[in-house]
């Protein structure tokens, strides 16, 4: 037997072993971050109902547009981990969302090279279901310096909220848009400065409808979609957002914009 | 047959495949590259030189634009200068094949790399921009630069950002026995240059107009700032409309076009943000039949709502 057949032989027993399907996009990393980020010997199967959608290419690699539409997909949305494969820090964000029904949400990141990237979806059996997309880009995206620095009053504008309110298709959508920095750390002389903490909140009820924590692959100036199956709160009030960055800044709002 | 002389026999075997491919590689790259421009007579005296309605790529090198040239009897007056330097001085080599004349004024209609960037094959005092372009290309000249040189790689050989150092104004430019008019418009990038030559009706539209050719974003200052001065463009006493990008049309269909569809795209924006969609969901949206002729609309698409939609976004947002 060939060297290579034996090589060949070893990786096909070692992916049955850790009992993995094979990667679509055949990257180097699907066994690596899996594991990083979903945890060792974890079911995963691959779908293509969890919805991820990214464009093939970056036009703004610090602003690549994502989003995990859940509407085909059969099973309880527990949890919602994505990352991008290639960058130096690859997750993204990971959302829990066991009581709220969760059926889409979007969240811009940034990209370093052309990368494959993946949404994770956990449901209520404890099996993940893996969709994966793949962008080209030119790079540069996570160590950019960030833009909101050009503008000279960005101090100013720093920790400004806006938000609307959506109801699409009997579904209620939440738009939060926040302006922060979000600074990696990757920047030379620039130290991480970046939302880590998101919760969606309803009014009256202790449990929340969503609670997401972000990391570095998150692109600046975040903007935030999320969907929920059916009618969320009566009036727009009900609903708010809280964040919180890692300098201990709290940014907060009743979703569709009534100040508190 | 010993395991010895199957693998000599193999060494031998890649050995000859590694030969042929450095063989093939080495032509690929040493081959000339050559733009093959030809000039087409669009008026008495007034040439455009046609490119494709194709994306940037290694093959076509860039060569995706119209440039131009106007004859008078003090000479000639050149539209544009491509997007390298190797179009720019095969663009000269072509002019001076149709005419005897010597070319006194470049006019480099807008700062975006495809049209600015073979700009050395020309005498720089000929060099003529609006000082509002000139500004932007030596804010932007490098990046996209850098970006042209990942775009079409060795069709940019030597390929340097010249700023014009001679401004156009707005007006009357009178060349010889020509009058030209020269109109500073804003939708495309913010400064954009349009040329009607008065004597033979021809339009040089530049970016303003994309004919059949999904029109590109980037710098525009609003879709509806654009689309408003289409109606300037469509009145005035044209007989041939150059377009930036696409074919030469002797009617107004090109502005209807424009027309139309940056309305449809403002309103794609507008009411998906009305709606609350992401950017990644409003990138899928259906391109209308109507546009089936316009190349590369799904593309571009794409980079607009990069470049567009966030502004649409945060207006359709309430403030807390």
């Amino acid at each position: 037997m060939t060297k290579y057949g034996l090589c060949a032989l070893l990786l096909i027993a070692e992916a049955a072993w850790a009992g993995l399907p094979v990667d679509p996009l055949g990257s180097p990393l699907w066994e690596y971050n899996i594991e990083r980020y979903l945890g060792e010997g974890v079911e995963v199967v691959v779908d293509n109902r969890v919805g991820l959608s990214v464009p093939g290419f970056a036009e703004d690699s610090t602003q690549v547009p994502l989003a995990v539409n859940l509407s085909e997909f059969p099973h309880e949305v527990a949890k919602v981990v994505t990352w991008v494969d290639m960058n130096p820090v690859p997750l993204l964000f990971n959302a829990d969302s066991s009581d709220g029904g969760l059926s889409l949400i979007s969240l811009n990141f940034r990209v370093q090279q052309a990368s494959s990237v993946r949404a994770a979806v956990l449901d209520e059996q404890g099996v993940w279901h893996i969709d994966s997309g793949f962008v080209e880009a030119a790079g540069g995206g996570c160590t950019a310096p960030r833009e909101v620095i050009s503008s000279s009053d960005w101090e100013n504008e720093f920790g400004t909220l806006k938000t609307g309110l959506y109801s699409s298709d009997g579904n209620t959508r939440i738009k939060a848009s926040l302006l922060h920095p979000m600074d990696s750390g990757m920047v030379g002389n620039v130290p991480a400065f970046y939302v880590g903490k998101v919760e969606v909140r309803q009014k009256g009820s202790k449990a929340l409808l969503l609670s997401m924590t972000l990391a570095e692959s998150a692109a600046e100036n975040p903007m935030f979609v999320f969907e929920f199956e059916g009618e969320k709160g009566g009036a727009s009030e009900d609903l708010s957002i809280w964040m919180k960055d890692n300098n201990g800044y709290r940014f907060e709002g009743a979703i569709g914009g009534t100040t508190r | 047959m010993s395991g010895y002389l199957r693998s000599q026999r193999q060494t031998a075997w890649f050995v000859s495949v590694f030969a042929l491919w450095l063989l093939l590689t080495a032509a690929a790259t040493a081959a000339p590259k050559n733009y093959e421009l030809t000039a087409t007579s669009v008026a008495d005296g007034v040439w455009v030189v046609a490119g494709s309605t194709a994306n940037f790529s290694k093959a076509n090198g860039g060569n995706i634009l119209n440039t131009g040239f106007i004859e008078t009897s003090e000479g000639v007056v050149v539209i544009d200068t491509g997007p390298s330097r190797l179009y720019g001085e095969a663009f000269r080599t072509l002019i001076e094949s149709r005419t005897d004349k010597p070319i006194i004024k470049v006019l480099i209609t807008h700062h975006h790399p495809d049209h600015a960037f073979g700009s050395q094959a020309f005498a720089p005092d000929t060099l003529y921009m609006l000082e509002e372009s000139a500004q932007l290309l030596e804010r932007d000249g490098e990046a996209f630069s850098e970006n042209m040189y990942r775009l079409i790689g060795d069709w940019m050989r030597g390929t340097e950002v010249i700023v014009p150092s001679q401004r156009v104004q707005p007006g009357t430019l009178q060349v010889g026995k020509r009058t030209l008019r020269l109109i500073a418009m804003r939708g495309h990038t913010g400064a954009d240059l349009v040329v009607l030559d008065e004597i033979s009706g021809v339009l040089f539209a530049s970016d303003m107009v994309f004919f059949n050719r999904a029109l590109t974003t980037p710098q525009t200052p609003g879709l509806m700032e654009w689309q408003s001065e289409m109606q300037q463009l469509a009145e005035l006493p044209f007989s041939v409309v150059v377009p930036g990008h696409g074919p030469v049309v002797r009617d107004n269909r090109a502005f209807l076009q424009m027309n139309d569809y940056l309305i449809w795209l403002d309103g794609v924006m507008a009411s998906s943000a009305a709606r609350g969609l992401s950017a990644a969901e409003v990138i899928g949206t259906a391109i209308p039949d109507r546009f089936e002729s316009v190349e590369g609309a799904s593309y571009e698409l794409i980079r607009s709502v990069s470049h567009l939609y966030s502004e649409y976004e945060s207006r359709a947002l309430t403030s807390n």
